[in-house]
């Protein structure tokens, strides 16, 4: 062996010296790694704060983190965000990442931040932790969409979620569960028109038309086109896209649905004559159509200085076409008897006169109507037995069946993707196809709820007419679906939805069934919500004026716009609906035998009438006799309208009864709750039913159409 | 200066605990020399004489020699990362981050061992071919290249199992490709893969087999072949030289 050289030398010390730094590269990155620069400048920026010494005194140097093992939770992210839980960091001016969190009924340090906001809890680097999709596939939710993780545990609704609770009603008002698995989503029973007996009711060229362009409505020249306009309510038939032969097969299959042998109802022909001359006769058809409250259901266009509005209700469809889009003949028979033609259908059975039955439809034909609604469609002529074929196949193929029904066709099985997991899909199991989106799950669910052919162009999903707020909505609906959650101890946490359970039976069933007193009202939490509640109608109100209310309804407070209906009811029906009631809808708080009327005396009413009057003020909120305010009921009929039990209980303890009324709760004395039930049981006004109802109608009708 | 040096070691030679330890006098003649290396555990593995010309860069390019240092790097490496790690389906991927985000220079310490893996099967792969362009397969040295070329299946088996551990999507999905590729062997195949992975499909298992494997059962079969190996190298009568690297060109 030769000695060094020199060379040799230089070159083995400088590799050496090389060698060593970088070694120390690591070290050093260490030193000045990005959680430490933070925390760093939250001691800095303590200093600036009123009151430094506390957060001083808080301050840990090292890494801090919520670990939940029960809930495989590691959360590093308040290493940074340090002033996650000092309440003199909330306001908004404190820059972040060291602003504390907003109030919320959770605690930050029990729950961790990365259940309800995702993201990357374990890093402790910006970018991994808010936006990473490669290593960890959750980015951070962003904040519009938060009321998401609300819904993944709280499967009942929250007043807090608005959007949330948004976006799950259109998830089960759009029937998706029609064609996607949807866990909790409650499939409504009536999902979209029975079209068994479609080609009894409108054209071929309709349904054409229909198909094409469900919601022309856009237009903008303001012209309505087949049905609707863009309103507030969800636009419930989607557009499919389907090409000129497949619009010919559809719709010539449609056509010929005529199942059940259509009976067309003969008016009475005296009426018919003396009616048909008559000039008033379809201005008399709209007052008739203005006095029965059609509008509380359904909506109508109307145009007032250049600006179009639908007025009225959103529970049916939208009139404004109507005219040019039923059969005349179907319209007699429908409107006689709803049932007979859809059995589930909300639309009550109005106990009609022939009358009134020819001037309404008559109106309805002549007046609602569009004669430009059907421009642009060929002729389409007779349906052949090919297009007829076709139709059948495309209807089952497009998943048409899985929103309508025509007897004897059964739909396809999980038609589209089960989606009950939809919410927790990393990035890698999403299809973007030649889209340009971010790859993230958020823009992919939004981007194809906009158009499903955009990340996938063989999709079948039909295209929804979204504005952004419901999009936002029923993204966070979808973002909430995350399937069981991953660990027992989550699971333990789930609020569970509130099961239905409201099933009359006997004769009150028939008559509630026929009014569909469940459109509108609410039973032991099934129904709808336009109308009071009537759980507990049994115990408020008396069985006599029940049976006169049902009669004849006329509105109990003022404000509220939209009105019972004028059913027309029998006093059998009448009578049916209130025994019902009485027995059985009551509530445990209001005992009937806890009140007796008969002890009351003079004395405790003239009290009760100072208390009302004087001490509590009560005329601010409620009406007696024509004077008082409008934010309670009228309760110039206490007397006649509510029980002694209930006013009593109500006096005591309203949110017992109601727990979500505005009465105030005014903790009075039991003499005092004595001598006020006195008064209020004396409060009576003498009903002159006919007249009374009439005028009280016209005057709410022309305040309708005034809206 | 040097005779300061020289006298200080002299002094240490004749203390008892020198003796006790080192039983040999100063290696100054061929004999002494060689019992020194005879009477080392250390170096009993290397011959007690060398060509000069096999230790020349061309000889071998130290491919065995890179090849083993990678594999001590990996086996400190591998010892400082299982103090961190659990072969655990919750934990596994869970400790993959702490090491990334909280373990300090946790990051330099995986890529050290993930890059060291991946050098050696490099290495082992270089000195397998330069060893057969040599003709070093050949007479004396067959056992030796039949050693070899087990520890080249061993390198690669580390290499594989350890791709396991991160517990990612990668992680499984390659095990899961491997193992069926197992399957795929005549009779036995499906025993095979059932045995390697605990079951039927990748889960907590085949985790720790693969661990176990990992850092317990393929490095003590590496340490013992690595020591026949070296052992065979000096026993073999050294590196194959050609006779033309006399001159010192090739």
């Amino acid at each position: 062996m030769g000695k060094l050289t020199n060379r040799t030398r230089l070159v083995l010390a400088v590799s050496s010296v090389m060698f060593l730094a970088v070694l120390a590269i690591s070290p050093f990155k260490d030193f000045r790694r990005e959680w430490k620069q933070y925390k760093h400048s939250y001691l800095r920026f303590a200093q600036t704060r009123p009151d430094t010494k506390k957060l001083v005194a808080d301050y840990r140097p090292d890494i801090d983190q919520i670990w939940l093992p029960g809930m495989n939770v590691v959360d590093r992210c308040t290493t940074c965000h340090y002033g996650i839980t000092q309440a003199s960091l909330a306001d908004q001016s404190v820059p972040q990442p060291f602003r504390a969190h907003p109030p919320i009924p959770h605690n930050v340090r029990d729950w961790g931040c990365t259940i309800c906001h995702r993201g990357q809890g374990p890093a402790t680097e910006v970018a991994e932790a808010h936006k990473s999709t490669l290593a960890w596939e959750q980015p951070i939710l962003p904040t519009r969409f938060i009321q998401a993780s609300c819904g993944t545990c709280h499967y009942a609704d929250l007043p807090q979620t608005p959007q949330l609770t948004r976006g799950r009603a259109l998830l089960a008002g759009l029937n998706c569960q029609g064609c996607h698995r949807l866990p909790g989503v409650e499939r409504p029973a009536m999902l979209a028109p029975d079209l068994t007996n479609v080609g009894t009711k409108v054209s071929r060229e309709w349904i054409y038309k229909w198909l094409k362009e469900p919601r022309t409505i856009v237009d903008k020249d303001g012209n309505v086109t087949v049905n609707g306009y863009e309103a507030e309510d969800e636009p419930r038939m989607p557009k499919f896209r389907l090409t000129e032969t497949e619009l010919r097969g559809l719709s010539a299959y449609l056509s010929v649905q005529k199942a059940k042998a259509f009976v067309s109802y003969k008016l009475d022909a005296r009426v018919v004559a003396a009616w048909t001359k008559n000039p008033e006769l379809a201005s008399q058809g709209e007052l008739r159509f203005r006095q029965m409250f059609c509008s509380t259901c359904h909506s109508l266009a109307v145009t007032r200085a250049g600006e179009t509005k639908l007025i009225g209700g959103d529970i049916g469809p939208e009139l404004t076409k109507v005219g040019s889009k039923v059969n005349p003949d179907w319209l007699i028979t429908w409107l006689r008897d709803p049932q007979g033609y859809l059995p589930h259908t909300r639309m009550p059975r109005y106990g009609w006169s022939d009358e009134d039955l020819f001037k309404v439809t008559r109106y309805i034909a002549t007046k609602l109507t569009d004669p430009d609604l059907l421009t642009g469609v060929p002729q389409l002529g007779q349906p052949r037995e090919d297009e007829i074929q076709l139709g059948r196949r495309l209807f089952l193929e497009k998943g048409c069946a899985s929103c309508h029904v025509i007897e004897g066709l059964n739909p396809q099985k999980d038609f589209g993707p089960d989606l009950s997991a939809i919410g927790g899909k990393n990035t890698s199991e999403l299809e973007f196809g030649a889209s340009k989106i971010p790859h993230n799950l958020v823009s992919y669910i939004q981007a194809k709820l906009q158009d499903p052919a955009s990340v996938n162009p063989a999709a079948r999903m039909p295209q929804y007419n979204w504005n952004q707020p419901d999009l936002d909505a029923i993204t966070t609906a979808l973002l909430s679906m995350k399937g069981a959650p991953p660990t027992s101890a989550l699971q333990n946490l789930v609020v569970p939805r509130k099961e239905v359970d409201f099933h009359p039976t006997g004769a009150f069933e028939e008559v509630y069934e026929r009014y569909k007193c469940y459109s509108c009202h609410k039973f032991n939490g099934y129904g709808g919500d336009l109308a009071p509640d009537l759980t507990y109608e049994g115990s408020r109100a008396q069985r006599q004026w029940i049976v006169d209310f049902l009669k004849n309804p006329q509105t109990l407070r003022p404000t509220v716009v939209l009105r019972m209906p004028q059913f027309n009811m029998s006093g059998r029906d009448a009578a049916t609906l209130a025994d019902y009631m009485t027995m059985v809808l009551q509530h445990p708080a209001a005992n009937p035998t806890a009140v007796d009327a008969k002890q009351f005396t003079l004395a405790m009413v003239a009290l009760g009438k100072q208390l009302y009057e004087v001490k509590y003020q009560c005329q601010s909120c409620h009406t007696i006799g024509g004077t008082g305010g409008y934010v309670g009921p009228n309760l110039s009929n206490a007397g006649d309208w509510l029980t002694p039990a209930w006013i009593e209980a109500w006096l005591r303890n309203p949110q017992a009864l109601v727990p979500d009324t505005i009465e105030p709760r005014r903790n009075f004395t039991a003499d005092e709750v004595r001598a006020l039930t006195a008064y209020l049981t004396t409060l009576r006004q003498s009903i002159k039913p006919q007249k009374t109802a009439s005028t009280t109608a016209k005057h709410a009708a022309t305040q309708g159409a005034g809206r | 200066m040097a005779s300061t040096l020289h006298s200080a070691l002299q002094n240490l030679r004749d203390r008892k605990v020198w003796k006790s330890i080192f039983r040999r006098g100063p290696a100054n003649t061929n004999r002494t020399r060689s019992l020194a290396v005879f009477g080392n555990l250390f170096l009993h593995w290397l011959p007690v004489k060398v060509r000069e010309k096999s230790l020349r860069v061309r000889a071998s390019y130290y491919l065995g020699s890179v090849s083993f240092i990678l594999f001590i790097v990996l086996f400190v490496t591998g010892i400082l990362l299982m103090f961190y790690y659990h072969p655990a389906a919750p934990h596994a991927y869970r400790d993959m981050k702490d090491l990334q985000f909280v373990v300090s220079n946790g990051v330099f310490l995986r890529n050290l061992h993930r890059l060291a893996a991946h050098l050696m099967v490099f290495a082992v792969f270089w000195h397998m071919f330069h060893v057969f362009y040599r003709g070093g397969y050949k007479p004396p040295h067959e056992f030796n290249w039949v050693v070899g070329v087990v520890l080249l299946l061993v390198t690669l088996l580390l290499s594989y199992t350890g791709y396991l551990l991160p517990w990612d999507q990668l992680a499984f999905w390659a095990v899961t490709v491997g193992t069926n590729i197992i399957s795929a062997m005549p009779f036995v195949g499906d025993k095979i893969r059932f045995l390697l992975l605990g079951g039927n499909i990748v889960g907590e298992n085949a985790l720790l087999r693969f661990y176990v494997l990992h850092v317990v059962i393929l490095p003590l079969v590496a340490f013992l072949l690595i020591g026949i190996h070296f052992w065979r190298v000096q026993k073999d009568g050294g590196l194959t030289v050609k006779p033309k690297d006399d001159d010192g060109k090739e």
